[in-house]
């Protein structure tokens, strides 16, 4: 890492750490959301900016990561921490078994069983009401001792996705990571060389799963609630979104990507009930404008 | 140029490398390949030709694990490999390169070998160890040795036709395979490049012992180097032989060395 971008990332890490706290607790809720949305854009990427995967449907696990929490904790009384670690798991869970069937196709017809899935998922939540709560979700859920504080809870979530995003960069550029890429550049010439290419994008799936489960946990302990739209076909387009305007090439990418997007959505929705209609006006502004993604021109191709 | 170590179906020769028997494909009411039997001894050079549609891509297809014959067996060193999936025979040592060339377009020319030779040592997996500092050497051995050492920090996709078509030689080489196909190894190319680019591949493959079997459209180059050719027609072998009992055959010439200026003027046009 050359000393420049170690000089940006300390005074990133330093704005991270030190701006929120100044902030009242709404700015430092719509930070979080920020945040966790950042994480649940970046396992996105992997899919699709790494893999070459577009998912329709990843809602799906950050959903299923939200109801693990809301579940185990409001109708299992299951403690805090356990239901935080089974948020990955569930997720993860869900992913082997939709990505088993959705890797097998590609293009288009994985997009649409994954989409599919998505939609069981979505209909299973808004029915099973004993366990979902159904139309009216699960709400109440409280976090334990100082975690109460919206400022504290912050820095618990900044410092559980900078772990996560260290450990998905360790992937990246891991073998793996770039068999990976060799898999989206194209998958029968790694087949080629030995690998089974299914198997990998099989258990890429199930981490990028893993991940959004990760960031749905979390925010449901943000909220203290689940509600079923979040994992409705329109919750997946977010991260899509997300991933697109901040750079889908970069690394960082989908980071900026969330912010910008979770900044603009808070700001404009303050001013007019019409926020969705500048919103798309501005997202499509920044689309023409930067088509690289937010950091993509910039940065070239550091995330390749 | 050179000539064979073992004639092709001797009698008295070892375990072929490759075994192909009776190999029967049909995609519907076409069939693609019928009856195709053919025998591969370690060092050969072997030359697949025909005119386009007589099987040679169905063949090598079914050769790497794309599609699964519907008749007969395919063993590799007396192991019979039939129906195995393309990864498994890659690990098998079965290399291939591809008519349209393939390569990793929006990877550097090392990274490119580098994931061949992390797919070749099973590493492929390793999610935690980083992906630059492996196997670098080799890697840069590999371009060495295809010539491409100098532009090693070149995306794959902004090389010239011909550095794309040896770099997927170098990638396909770092799987260290038993028996290489190549799929029209110079299609695109310049007459002259042709020559030069199937002697390099000749040479490498003396250098490390490795069999080839290629198809090819361009006579000149199969005469400079097959160590023996098979001749597809319809989906069958129609002959099999030495270079020079493959040019004598009235049976060849009527079929397909009769056409050979016209279609060699086509391939020269397209280049």
């Amino acid at each position: 890492m050359s000393r420049t971008t170690l000089g940006l990332w300390s005074v990133a890490a330093l704005l991270f750490l030190v701006a929120p706290l100044g902030l009242g607790a709404f700015w430092q809720f719509i930070a979080i959301e920020a945040l966790v949305f950042a994480l649940y854009a970046m396992s996105f990427n992997l899919l699709l900016g790494y893999g070459g995967m577009l998912s329709f449907g990843h809602a799906a696990y950050f959903g299923l990561g939200a109801y693990g929490v809301g579940i185990l904790m409001a109708k299992l009384s299951a403690p805090f921490w356990l239901a935080l670690l089974a948020a990955p798991v569930v997720a993860a869970v869900g992913a082997a078994a939709v990505g088993y069937f959705s890797v097998r196709l590609t293009g288009i017809y994985f997009a649409m069983l994954t989409f599919a899935f998505q939609m069981l998922f979505f209909t299973v939540a808004l029915k099973a009401t004993v366990l979902t709560g159904g139309d009216d979700g699960i709400v109440g859920l409280t976090r334990p001792g100082v975690l109460v504080d919206p400022a504290v809870y912050y820095l618990f979530v900044l410092f559980i996705t900078a772990l996560a995003i260290g450990l998905l960069y360790r992937m990246v550029n891991s073998p793996f990571g770039q068999t990976l890429r060799a898999i989206r550049e194209n998958a029968r010439r790694v087949q080629h060389l030995g690998v089974h290419t299914r198997a990998h994008c099989w258990l890429t799936f199930v981490i990028a799963g893993a991940f959004a489960g990760l960031a749905g946990g979390l925010f449901a302990l943000s909220t203290g609630s689940v509600f079923p739209g979040w994992l409705d076909w329109t919750a997946s387009a977010t991260p899509i979104v997300m991933v697109v305007l901040g750079g889908l090439r970069v690394f960082t990418g989908p980071i900026a990507g969330a912010f910008v997007f979770i900044g603009l959505e808070t700001v404009i929705s303050g001013h007019t009930e019409y926020w969705p209609l500048f919103m798309g006006v501005i997202i499509i502004a920044l689309v023409l404008l930067l088509p690289g993604g937010i950091l993509g021109t910039r940065s070239g191709r550091v995330g390749h | 140029m050179s000539v064979t170590d073992s004639r092709p179906g001797d009698a008295a020769a070892p375990e072929p490398l490759l075994r192909i028997e009776a190999l029967g494909k049909r995609f519907g009411g076409l069939v693609a390949l019928d009856n195709v039997t053919i025998r591969l001894q370690p060092g050969e050079f072997r030359a697949v030709i025909g005119p386009n549609g007589a099987g040679k891509s169905t063949l090598f297809n079914t050769l790497t694990g794309l599609h699964r014959p519907d008749l007969g067996r395919v063993f590799l060193s007396g192991t019979d490999v039939t129906g195995r999936t393309p990864h498994a025979l890659a690990r098998l040592g079965v290399g291939r390169t591809f008519q349209i060339t393939s390569v990793f377009a929006a990877l550097t020319s090392l990274e490119n070998v580098q994931i061949a030779l992390l797919a070749h040592s099973g590493r492929s997996w390793n999610v935690l160890a980083s992906a630059r500092s492996i196997q670098v050497t080799r890697a840069r051995g590999l371009l060495d040795l295809v010539g491409l050492r100098d532009r090693e920090d070149q995306l794959a996709g902004t090389l010239a036709h011909g550095d794309q078509k040896r770099l997927e030689l170098a990638i396909a080489l770092a799987t260290e395979p038993k028996l290489l196909l190549l799929d029209e190894p110079t299609a695109g190319m310049a007459a002259r490049e042709r020559l030069e680019s199937i002697a390099l591949v000749h040479r490498i493959a003396r250098e490390v012992g490795l069999t080839v079997i290629f198809t090819e459209h361009d006579m000149a180059v199969v005469f400079a180097v097959a160590s023996a050719i098979t001749v597809l027609h319809q989906g069958r072998v129609l002959a099999e032989g030495l270079p020079e009992e493959v040019r004598a055959n009235p049976v060849v010439h009527d079929v397909y060395l009769g056409e050979t200026t016209s279609d060699d003027a086509a391939g020269q046009e397209r280049a």
